[in-house]
């Protein structure tokens, strides 16, 4: 019997495995057993190993996730900086479209509320001579500019028409030490000579009375009596007035109207038509 | 100690694979690893170390289900004893020809468990059987993958006798 055992000892363990399994099934079938202390090792060992498994597919699928959203974030950025960018030149357009139309507007009403055959013309450059302050337009001799012509904007004088080509024109703006006009003090109507100081953006108030009432901010308008300008157009305001103690003119200087630097759209005017005065003969004829 | 990594790698194969129903979602479809194992087991281990892995490896599979009842653990070692009759006629040397076989042990091990279940339960039905072909053929294919690595383990490797004619 022992040597039978001893002979077949391995089957008949493998027989009493295969009995226990089949034991085990047929008792714990009916009913769920609870955790025994192996379960219980065998269950601790496997929460940690699905919990790291867990973790690492969740932080890769994590990355990954994230990985693609920032591409998509930067793919939508890139989109979206270029859009921004189109729309900001858009309006940058529309905003120069804008003050375009201002000023052609109020050229327009200008134009309106001055009669006479008028040029608009668009302001091409600036002449890098320093000693010749001029502006280029647009404008010539081909579309009825004229050297002398005066030249305005809405806002004032400009200067006056220096020479004048078959498609553009070179205009002396006022401030020119070479540029002389009438003028006259709007609030006061004394008659006084304005000459361009050479210095940017400065005219120099000439041939006032020293006696004569002047202030700082007066408004000073073309006289019309230049010929070149026609009446009452605006200069610019007065200011640094020094009357000194001794000479017959006070000196001061005007702020001129318009910012030339900012200058895009002026009008031409047409020659001022030279004034006429009754002659002698024509009156003595009428008597 | 070779039941020990055997406990280990069941264990470990069993956590991931649980995780890896989690995310992938085979409801019905299992990978049936501890299949792979026992059939594994049966073409290298000898009996008694073959059975009690065996034994061992269905007791963790029983356990893993959550209600253990036993029943997968009585097929762990019956596949396993299937197994080995069936290892003494086909030579099994090279990784598909293994996952052929633990797909065949798995074929064996489903319908068993359809067959103790049928009979037990009056709620197994055919219908339950419809997800074995894809349950066999993942099978095949984890035990394509896991081949080399039981392998490299020594799983159950026992020194069989090379006979005569080694040198």
């Amino acid at each position: 019997m022992l040597s039978f055992l001893k002979r077949h000892r391995e089957p008949l363990l493998v027989c009493v495995i295969l009995a226990h399994a089949l034991g085990m099934f047929l008792g714990s079938s009916r009913r769920v057993r609870e955790p025994n202390l192996v379960d219980r090792i065998a269950l601790a060992v496997t929460a940690p190993v699905q919990r790291a498994a867990v973790a690492t597919i969740d932080g890769t699928v994590n990355a990954w996730q994230q990985y693609v959203s920032l591409r998509n974030v930067r793919r939508e950025n890139s989109v979206l900086q270029e859009e921004n960018s189109k729309l900001r030149a858009d309006v940058v357009g529309l905003a120069e479209a804008r003050a375009e139309n201002d000023r052609l507007r109020r050229l327009v009403h200008y134009d309106e509320a001055s009669p006479g055959p008028k040029v608009i013309a668009r302001v091409l450059g600036i002449n890098p001579d320093p000693n010749r302050l001029t502006l280029r337009i647009d404008r010539g001799e081909g579309d009825g500019v004229r050297r002398g012509q005066a030249v305005v904007t809405a806002e004032g004088v400009v200067g006056q028409v220096l020479r004048a080509t078959a498609s553009a024109s070179d205009v002396l703006v006022v401030f020119d030490p070479n540029c002389r006009l009438g003028g006259r003090i709007q609030r006061t109507r004394a008659r006084v000579g304005i000459a361009g100081a050479g210095d940017d953006q400065a005219l120099k108030l000439e041939y006032l009375l020293r006696t004569e009432d002047l202030e700082e901010g007066d408004l000073v308008l073309t006289s019309g009596t230049d010929g070149v300008y026609p009446p009452g157009l605006v200069i610019g305001r007065v200011t640094g007035v020094q009357r000194q103690t001794s000479g017959m003119f006070l000196n001061a200087g005007i702020l001129p109207a318009v910012n030339f630097g900012k200058v895009e759209e002026v009008v031409v005017l047409a020659p001022q038509p030279a004034a006429s005065f009754p002659t002698r003969t024509e009156g003595s004829g009428r008597r | 100690m070779k039941l020990l990594l055997t406990l280990v790698l069941t264990l470990l194969f069993l956590a991931l694979e649980s995780v890896a129903v989690k995310y992938v979602g085979l409801g019905v479809a299992r990978i049936d690893v501890t299949v792979a194992i026992v059939a594994f087991l049966a073409l290298r281990a000898g009996l008694l170390e073959g059975a009690a892995a065996s034994y061992a490896v269905g007791y963790l599979l029983d356990l893993m289900t959550g209600r253990p009842t036993g029943l997968y653990t009585l097929l762990a070692v019956v596949t396993f004893l299937l197994g080995r009759l069936a290892g003494s006629v086909v030579d099994v040397r090279t990784g598909k020809s293994f996952a052929l076989f633990a797909m065949a042990a798995d074929a064996a091990h489903g319908l068993l468990a359809w067959g103790i279940g049928s009979v037990s339960s009056k709620q197994v039905s055919l219908s339950s059987l419809s997800g074995l072909p894809l349950e066999v053929l993942l099978t095949g294919i984890a035990a394509l993958l896991l081949y080399p690595l039981l392998k490299r383990f020594g799983l159950g490797a026992e020194k069989r006798d090379p006979g005569l004619l080694a040198p």
